[in-house]
């Protein structure tokens, strides 16, 4: 029950800010869905990792493989899909204890949870990034041995 | 099709793109598509998010350039992906000039959903992320009351035009004080955690995630831009926040 709470939580907040970011009523219930698999990856993982900033690593990529792999599937921009599933992830815990721990003048724990929070927020932009450059990449290979093959069929064997 | 239809096609399209939430690599790339596929020999376009900058060739014709400066963004996705369907199916069959700035215009006169879910999504933001962060039912519920005060007060404020980062910081003060004052009252223990889920829905969630993939598509100069942009709301929420919890706090003892 603990770790299904959190899942359906995400889901409920990701589905408002759909509505709030005016995503096309067919897709709200998929982009929400992102929301959910990023939380639940992170829960599941949870068990064996204790690291959390990896935790926050893994959850990007599955909410960014999501986001990406539905993209091509309906036909739509990515951001749809990611902007949504990526908030329930945004650590804005860190970002308001380190304000509370330097306005009650304990630098040394405010320093902590800022670097701490700084590291979740790296560990989203890497974790997207690594996704959307590799499904990039592969998209353009694939294009690139597609247009090979049209043209220069005598050659042979093509990537 | 002329150089003055093709130019204006391509630029509204483009303004559509860019002043509801679309990366700016995204509306560089989709300009040129739509360009080249209604006969232009070349197309330059370069777009930072407040202005486009797109000058087009036609075969035996003099270059012809248009800047465009766009004063108000919202969010509304909805209208990114019908355009960008829209220039999917240019590529595909090029169409005419006439139902071309018809179907631009049913684009742009989407309706968004309607005002008063708008106001229930806020509220329901910041009432799940408060749940989300282990608050309880009745930190839930000032957390609902606290999601629709801030969005009411975004409106107005954006209604005058005040500044992003004001905007903000007034947010952040609305549920810390709010909080702060619940907590003096006795109505909850959870401060903490009702402020947390409730500036949740002040995260510039788009910002961040376009700034990342335009820095990936290497557009370095609108990456970092809407990157700083999401930081200073950042910093902008914790000031707004900060204040009511150093200043209200010593009377409620909280």
């Amino acid at each position: 029950m603990n770790y299904i709470t959190p899942c359906l939580y995400a889901f409920g907040a990701s589905l408002a800010f759909a509505i709030v970011f005016n995503i096309p009523r067919n897709k709200l219930l998929l982009s929400a869905l992102g929301g959910l698999l990023g939380q639940l990856v992170y829960v599941v993982c949870q068990l064996v990792i204790s690291n959390d900033v990896i935790l926050y690593l893994l959850a990007t990529i599955a909410i960014s493989l999501y986001a990406e792999v539905l993209a091509r599937l309906t036909k739509s921009p990515t951001t749809i899909y990611l902007a949504v599933a990526l908030i329930p992830l945004v650590p804005g815990g860190g970002i308001y204890y380190t304000m509370l721990y330097f306005i009650n003048g304990e630098m040394d724990l405010g320093i902590t949870t800022g670097v701490h929070t700084l590291l979740i927020s790296g560990a989203l932009a890497v974790g997207i990034i690594m996704i959307s450059s590799t499904v990039n990449l592969v998209r353009k290979v694939m294009l690139r041995g597609s247009s090979k093959i049209g043209k220069k069929r005598k050659h042979g064997k093509n990537a | 099709m002329t150089i003055t239809q093709l130019s204006h096609v391509a630029m509204e399209m483009g303004v559509i793109l860019l002043s509801n939430g679309a990366e700016t690599y995204r509306v560089e790339e989709s300009m040129h598509r739509i360009s080249i596929a209604l006969g232009a020999k070349e197309a330059e376009i370069f777009v930072v998010p407040t202005t486009i900058i797109l000058s087009v060739t036609l075969e035996g014709e003099v270059p012809l350039t248009r800047t465009q400066r766009i004063h108000s963004r919202k969010i509304d996705l909805t209208k990114v992906s019908e355009i960008n369907h829209l220039s999917r199916q240019i590529c595909y069959e090029p169409t005419n000039y006439k139902d071309l700035i018809a179907e631009i215009r049913r684009i742009d006169t989407i309706p968004s959903y309607p005002y008063y879910l708008h106001v229930l999504a806020f509220a329901f933001i910041s009432q799940m992320f408060t749940l989300f962060f282990g608050g309880s039912l009745v930190d839930s519920g000032i957390g609902f009351l606290i999601g629709i005060g801030i969005k009411l007060q975004m409106d107005i404020m954006g209604r005058f035009e005040a500044n992003v980062f004001f905007t903000n910081i007034v947010g952040g003060l609305i549920a810390s004080t709010v909080a702060v004052t619940a907590t003096g009252l006795g109505l909850t223990t959870n401060m903490n955690t009702i402020i947390i889920g409730s500036i949740m829905t002040l995260v510039p969630g788009l910002a961040i995630t376009n700034s990342i993939r335009d820095i990936i598509a290497g557009d370095y100069l609108s990456g970092l831009t809407k990157g700083i942009e999401a930081l200073l709301i950042g910093a902008a929420i914790a000031a707004g926040v900060a204040v009511p919890l150093s200043l209200l706090r010593p009377f409620w003892g909280g």
